[in-house]
């Protein structure tokens, strides 16, 4: 939240760099791969700059606050009410928005006539009945990914939502993140070849707990660390990357194998602090992923491999396969040009040929500066997202838009976590149940 | 083709345009003194323009001009586009004037037969392709040129592949554009440095991990000295024709640089 001063013009940005994208060349057609950014246009933005959604948060904690901090920059939004059970949360929230009402019990704000949407931002096992609740109530719903706990949980807010006439978002910000769109374009037009695998990791080095005061809050506030609450590194992290490779490759994993151990934070937790697993393809390809936080040294990368170069999604870079390292001595024109200086550069020689490798050069996804999360953050980092996919939730509190495949990628992601802990439990492989394909999903 | 990507640097009015691979290399323009809107013209011009010139020029794309006469010019004549039709005749002329070096077979020009009348092409035997490596470049960077010229762009700096260069016009703070060459056996050594205004500068030769791709085509042999030959040129056309024959070719070079307009020719030879 430290540059919350540029952030309108962040989110501005990233409507302009949409409606840029499709402008070149195919980029339409590209765009139509990524149907949920077709609303988010700079002349929507303008249409609904003398509206307001009037939202409510579900759940002030962290993650809560975070999007607090978010709306504010939002033009179109109104934060109208704060509901959280623990009171020091609340307060917190409270703080910032004097003007909001308070609630102890969602229910009770669910009644409130003044709101349009709410944004839930509970533990896990509490996304499938305040989002059920929620939408039962008529209310438009932003809620944090995962999706729901359960297979079947994922499955009741599925079917609800084909049922509503409102609008439902789970937090994938990766979806509406710069580096993401883009590179993602580069891999469906084809600049890394045929996608022929995917290394999703996140490390840290950190107890992923928070301090408690009394310990019968325990359960409560590190709802992260237990089953009933939580389904651990997967629903909490892996839930983005797979979505990831998913997008990537337009496919959905049919089957999955891994291993979840305790093998550090030996505290009383349940949920596993280190988890290895293999996701396959039908046309073969594997995902692996590892999630550890006993060592951070790896950081978090979204890496998907190509046949002729490899996409780092998360760092904003790509390498080519079989590229010479020999520059064409433009960056050294350019600079000397920005020095006013007239120099030869080292350009001229017998033919330049991509075809003899020998190291990786590094290119940027994005021109100019952009931000790369390094994973560290257990709450969220600037522009990874999460603020543009917010705004295009107020957006379409106004204008009742669904957000196209958006809940389908999450549900979609969502139940691959879920496959990996069972995968994981069980001690095998395991195949993706028929009973829970949606016509979304390609196998 | 891979992403083409550019940037505008407002504050120095140059536009940058970059693909990482076409026709088997890679590109990179510099426009300077132009406003971003020009710049975006003329580089949406340029990237359609190469992307044409390759689905004509490109052996290595199975569905390009070039590919679909190598598969099927033996069967029967093989109707060529207008422009497919000019380009071979060019290299016709080029052949003639390098005394028969310069040959898009690398093996025997005169197995190409040319059906005026219908404007198509056949080949006397089936193992016979055309490569036009030591000549699209060239057409490509006259193309450019022309392109350049209709957006009255007056100064530009052209990287084909390091081995085609082109200055137009002049770098923002020079009276032309000054690039060096380096021993692609040692790339610290410079070995010579030259200032391009309205030139191109065409490089041919051998290099550490590319060796042996020159054929002479009389003896058939590989060529494989460490050598490079640097032409400059006004016809980019004219460079890659000059710098690819006078490589292969072991004598009559004088001969066959009389044949065509003015050049500054300098060859390295290197002893490692």
């Amino acid at each position: 939240m430290s540059n919350k001063n540029n952030k309108n013009t962040v989110d501005l940005s990233l409507r302009q760099f949409i409606k840029d994208l499709g402008c070149v060349t195919g980029g339409a057609a590209l765009l139509g791969t990524m149907p949920w950014l077709q609303s988010f246009t700079p002349a929507a933005a303008e249409e609904i700059k003398k509206e307001k959604a009037r939202v409510a948060l579900i759940g002030t904690g962290s993650r809560g606050l975070y999007h607090i901090h978010n709306l504010f920059l939002i033009p179109h939004a109104e934060i109208v009410a704060l509901c959280d059970d623990y009171a020091p949360n609340l307060k917190a929230a409270a703080e910032l928005v004097p003007k909001a009402r308070t609630y102890t019990d969602y229910r009770k704000l669910l009644e409130a006539k003044d709101i349009d949407g709410v944004i839930i931002s509970s533990p896990l096992n509490w996304h499938a009945p305040m989002v059920l609740d929620s939408l039962a109530a008529g209310k438009h719903v932003f809620c944090e990914k995962a999706m729901a706990d359960s297979f079947q949980a994922c499955k009741d807010i599925y079917d609800a939502y084909q049922e509503t006439d409102k609008v439902l978002y789970f937090c994938m910000q990766r979806m509406f993140d710069e580096k993401y769109i883009k590179g993602m374009q580069m891999i469906h037009s084809g600049l890394i070849g045929e996608v022929v695998g995917c290394r999703m990791h996140w490390f840290r080095n950190h107890n992923w707990r928070r301090p408690v005061p009394s310990p019968e809050l325990e359960r409560k506030i590190n709802w992260r660390l237990y089953w009933e609450s939580s389904q651990g590194l997967m629903t909490e992290l892996a839930s983005h990357q797979l979505e990831v490779c998913n997008w990537a490759t337009g496919l959905n994993p049919q089957s999955v194998m891994g291993m979840g151990d305790i093998v550090y934070w030996k505290d009383g937790r349940e949920v596993y602090d280190s988890v290895s697993l293999v996701y396959r393809y039908s046309n073969h390809v594997k995902i692996t992923y590892e999630s550890l936080i006993s060592n951070k040294f790896n950081g978090m990368e979204d890496e998907i491999l190509g046949k002729e170069g490899t996409m780092h999604l998360a760092s904003g870079v790509y390498y080519m396969e079989d590229e010479k390292i020999g520059k064409s001595g433009i960056e050294q024109l350019l600079n000397q040009i920005g020095n006013k200086v007239f120099t030869a550069i080292p350009a001229a020689g017998p033919s330049w040929r991509p075809e003899t490798r020998k190291e990786y050069q590094a290119h940027n996804i994005l021109k100019g500066k952009f931000d790369v999360n390094d994973g560290f953050s257990m709450i969220g980092v600037d522009n990874d997202g999460s603020d543009a996919i917010l705004d295009a939730f107020c957006q379409a509190c106004i204008t009742g838009e669904k957000g196209k495949d958006i809940v389908e990628e999450a549900y979609s992601a969502t139940t691959q976590c879920l496959l990996g802990n069972q995968a994981m439990a069980e001690r095998r492989e395991i195949f993706f149940p028929e009973e829970y394909k949606i016509p979304y999903m390609k196998f | 083709m891979l992403e083409a990507t550019s940037r505008y640097i407002a504050e120095e009015k140059v536009f940058h345009g970059f693909i990482p691979r076409i026709m088997g290399t890679r590109f990179d323009i510099l426009l300077a003194g132009v406003s971003s809107a020009l710049g975006e013209s003329c580089w949406a011009l340029t990237v359609t323009e190469l992307q044409r010139l390759d689905k004509i020029l490109n052996r290595f794309d199975a569905t390009s001009e070039v590919s679909r006469l190598n598969g099927n010019a033996f069967k029967k004549p093989f109707a060529v586009s207008r422009e497919f039709w000019d380009i071979l005749n060019d290299c016709k002329k080029y052949h003639q004037m390098t005394s028969g070096i310069f040959d898009v077979t690398l093996k025997d020009f005169s197995l190409v037969k040319f059906h005026e009348e219908t404007k198509s092409v056949s080949f006397s035997i089936s193992d016979l392709s055309l490569d036009f490596g030591g000549y699209a470049k060239g057409y490509a960077l006259e193309k450019i040129k022309g392109i350049l010229k209709k957006q009255n762009i007056g100064h530009a700096f052209i990287n084909f592949g390091n081995s085609s260069i082109m200055g137009i016009g002049k770098h923002p703070y020079g009276n032309g554009w000054k690039v060096n060459i380096n021993n692609p056996f040692h790339p610290e050594k410079v070995l010579g440095e030259f200032t391009l205004k309205n030139a191109v500068l065409t490089t041919s030769g051998n290099t550490p991990d590319y060796t042996e791709h020159i054929i002479h085509p009389f003896s058939g042999k590989r060529n494989n000295e460490k050598k490079c030959i640097c032409v400059i040129t006004n016809n980019a056309c004219d460079g890659e024709v000059l710098s690819t024959s006078l490589i292969a070719s072991h004598q009559d070079k004088q001969k066959i640089i009389t044949k065509f307009e003015p050049a500054k020719i300098i060859e390295y030879k290197f002893v490692n």
